[in-house]
């Protein structure tokens, strides 16, 4: 760790010139300075007895205990699918365009800044449980973030082949025949990691009622049904296991033939309640009324922000620095650099478990043995993320070719390799800081009350006004979080050395 | 395009089979094979009624409201609560039927031995002050409003001030499951819940006690919209009564799980409504 070797003589003077360093060290300050804040009290009970229980559910899983299974897992990867694929559709054309207007960009952070469960129970009061409510719930997050993402590999495109057009060329034309080519590859391989994360999306989805794979898994996991709870992981892990070659290029045709017709049921939308939902539900009475002398009694009634706002951000710098300690040792495992073929597999295979199991399940894995307090969300999120940002890590250190010969084990790791993916790695942190912040929301049970859990509230006693004044802030609170992370994020993909981080852009 | 014309399709398509009756429920617990075991309540209905019934499985109760509200489903098995929410919403449903057990619902607070509270107490003990707490779900009658309620009635102050911590579990067999492990001190379960997880010998009673009942109160209800009889004819509503209240196969009763059902009207669940009403959870 580049920290590691900070109180040499003169460390004033190499701290001065190694920004990174200065990052890291501040987010380790910061953390300090904040953790006694946190609530992370330990209650330890007698854990065991039900942990046990699920270990022989995940050891024994029981793959007839559901009652369609493959019908639950054609109708995920059919939503995560077709979300993407509207994604790519409504965010590409807003690529293009995403340089020249600010609106545009401020509009794309905000839908972006909420969580995909949080528009789909948005959707959900207007299609019902529906394919509409499903697929809106992930192409419309993922179309912004598809809008600025990939607007940022096209202006990373080399300027040379462009600058030998003729001055007149249009702006269709540039793009088509000079740009796309060139930035073809990246952005492939971007919309084929959002594919993934849609995967997650969509099993996640099924904790809202979409009957995905996470339909069963919650309710089975939630009533301890836990031999049933193990065969669905199993089966979401096999599935992200084995993406490479399911969802091979070659095969998105079939895909695009066999899926739509998983899609499904289509709602018989009713527009006066559309109408109801939009021009009434979501505003304030005293607003609607005309009625602003009753807006301070309507206010009184949100819960209590301060601590919300405190313990969301707390947790997302929490969870963002866990996720660098997660990430920092997890990444040798799956690299080609370290340790052997095998051992390589079973890590691997481990990083897929963390990086797929939602943080929910991890959180009340933790909960049961740590009591409830901030550190069961902690560790989950640490765990989860970390395990994502080391696995994109690893990729990063594969293409890289050490110069010393003979540097093994840890000096390679420390010599070597870290200063090459670190700019990266802290660069996809800083990315990967925005979802941990929107994951926050998630973990309500613990008796943590973030703004998530409010929102969480709000939406389960209809109170629309409120839960859509809480997405509110809560977005523009990522909105303002996310301005001071693309500053560190410039930071670090220039510090370090110059050399281009292939990972950060395929990253969010 | 393509998804445009298969949704202008699905809409097409909506309107044609606008005759089938749909409705849904969620057990208490239980909800393994689900589906296979409600289709063959809408098997049950279809016979008595002669409608064509299906059943839509749903995940929440607030999913359960909504999808009731989009007349998604025009039957819905609901919480005591979730059934005052989901009336208030749709003017003109009715309650029709509830189990025999929901007419005197209870409660049941539970501890871990380790608290050192004692069983079976005449009223909530001082000592559970500063200890953590779990609820239910949040908008469970059992899990939620009736033990929130007798709690502030007990000790005059917001169950936040009351103890260290308060959970909202999600649900009434993760409660026992986080009581039992230690994570809380203290939770509150809907009764048969605890009475099927104490009987299964999921739970150890000498390890989990239940240290406190609360009297009894109305909860589950089916409630049917307004609207059924001018859409499916003049008395779906009375069939559909009539069919839940013959229901006697104890196979299709124990999905739910009840030993039967009784008629019920919305003005049973009145003191539920005032009760949500004086927490502040409903809007008056």
């Amino acid at each position: 760790m580049p920290s590691a070797d900070a109180p040499l003589p003169g460390w004033r003077q190499r701290l001065r010139s190694a920004p990174l360093v200065r990052l890291t060290l501040g987010l380790l300050l910061l953390t300090a300075v904040l953790l006694p804040l946190a609530d992370l009290s330990i209650t330890t009970g007698a854990p065991w007895a039900e942990l046990g229980r699920m270990l022989a559910g995940f050891i024994q899983p029981d793959f007839s205990a559901t009652e369609s299974p493959l019908h639950a897992l054609a109708l995920t990867i059919a939503f995560a699918f077709w979300g993407v694929a509207l994604g790519v559709a409504l965010g590409f054309p807003l690529a293009l365009l995403f340089n020249r207007s600010a609106l545009l960009r401020s509009a794309c952070a905000f839908v972006r800044a909420i969580h995909e469960l949080f528009w789909a129970l948005l959707f959900l009061q207007v299609f019902g449980l529906s394919a509409v409510t499903a697929l809106a719930a992930i192409a419309l997050p993922y179309a912004a973030t598809f809008a600025r993402v990939y607007a940022e590999i096209l202006e990373q495109v080399e300027r040379a082949p462009g600058d030998t057009l003729a001055r007149a060329t249009d702006r269709l034309s540039r793009f088509l025949y000079v740009e796309l080519p060139l930035a073809r590859q990246r952005l492939a391989a971007y919309t084929r990691y959002r594919f993934e994360c849609a995967l997650r999306a969509s099993v996640l989805l099924g904790f809202v009622g979409i009957p995905t794979l996470g339909y069963h898994l919650e309710s089975a996991f939630r009533q301890g049904r836990y031999h049933e709870a193990g065969a669905l992981l199993w089966i979401f892990y096999l599935l992200i296991a084995l993406l490479p070659w399911w969802a091979h290029r070659r095969l998105l045709p079939l895909w695009l033939l066999a899926t739509p017709w998983l899609l499904g049921p289509w709602p018989a939308v009713d527009f006066t309640l559309v109408w109801q939902f939009v021009s009434v539900d979501i505003w304030p009475p005293p607003l609607r009324n005309g009625d602003l002398a009753a807006l301070p009694g309507w206010l009184a009634g949100l819960p209590d922000l301060l601590p919300a706002i405190g313990n969301t951000l707390l947790l997302a710098l929490l969870g963002t620095v866990g996720s660098l300690a997660v990430a920092l040792v997890c990444w040798p495992l799956v690299s080609r650099h370290f340790g052997s073929r095998p051992s390589r597999t079973l890590n691997g295979g481990l990083l897929i478990a963390l990086r797929s199991t939602p943080e929910l399940l991890l959180a009340f894995i933790f909960l049961l043995l740590t009591g409830p307090s901030m550190l069961p969300a902690w560790l989950a999120l640490a765990l989860h993320n970390g395990a994502l940002i080391a696995f994109l890590v690893a990729r990063h250190a594969d293409s890289l070719t050490p110069g010393m010969p003979g540097l093994r084990g840890l000096d390679l790791y420390s010599y070597e390799l870290l200063p090459g993916v670190y700019p990266g790695l802290l660069a996809l942190l800083f990315y990967r800081a925005e979802v941990i912040m929107r994951e926050t929301a998630l973990l309500g049970m613990l008796g943590v009350a973030t703004l998530g859990f409010h929102i969480d509230s709000s939406f389960a006693w209809l109170q629309f006004d409120y839960a859509v004044a809480l997405l509110t802030l809560t977005a523009l609170l990522n909105v303002a979080v996310d301005a001071v992370l693309r500053r560190l994020r410039h930071t670090a993909e220039r510090g370090g050395r110059r050399t281009p981080v292939p990972g950060a852009t395929s990253f969010n | 395009m393509r998804w445009l014309s298969a949704l202008a399709l699905a809409l097409a398509a909506g309107s044609v089979h606008a005759e089938t009756f749909h409705f849904t429920a969620i057990p208490d617990e239980d909800e393994a094979r689900l589906v296979e075991r409600f289709e063959r309540v809408a098997d049950y209905l279809a016979e008595q009624t002669g409608l064509d019934v299906e059943y839509v499985p749903v995940k929440s109760y607030p999913a359960a409201v909504s999808a009731f509200r989009n007349n998604q489903v025009q039957l819905a098995w609901f919480g005591g609560l979730t059934g005052v929410q989901a009336r208030a919403l749709v003017p003109g449903s009715q309650a029709i039927a509830q189990g025999v057990e929901d007419a005197e619902f209870r409660s049941y607070f539970i501890a871990g031995a380790d608290t050192g509270l004692a069983a079976d107490q005449s009223q909530l003990p001082e000592d559970m002050e500063g200890m953590s707490f779990t609820f239910g779900a949040r908008t469970s009658t059992s899990g939620r409003l009736m033990p929130e309620y007798y709690l502030r009635q007990r000790f005059n102050a917001s169950p936040q001030a009351i103890f260290s911590r308060v959970g909202f579990s999600g649900d009434h067999s993760r409660t026992i499951a986080l009581v039992a492990a230690g994570s809380f001190d203290v939770g509150a379960v809907n009764y048969k819940v605890w009475d099927a997880a104490v009987a299964d010998g999921r739970v150890d009673s000498d390890e989990v006690k239940v240290i406190w009942q609360t009297p009894p109160y109305p909860d589950y209800q089916w409630t049917i919209r307004g609207d059924v009889d001018e859409r499916f004819g003049d008395d779906t509503t009375a069939q559909i009564q009539q069919a839940l209240l013959s229901m006697s196969d104890p196979s299709l009763l124990e999905s739910f799980p009840r030993s039967g059902f009784i008629a019920a009207d919305n003005d049973d669940y009145a003191p539920i409504e005032e009760t949500g009403q004086a927490l502040d959870l409903l809007r008056p």
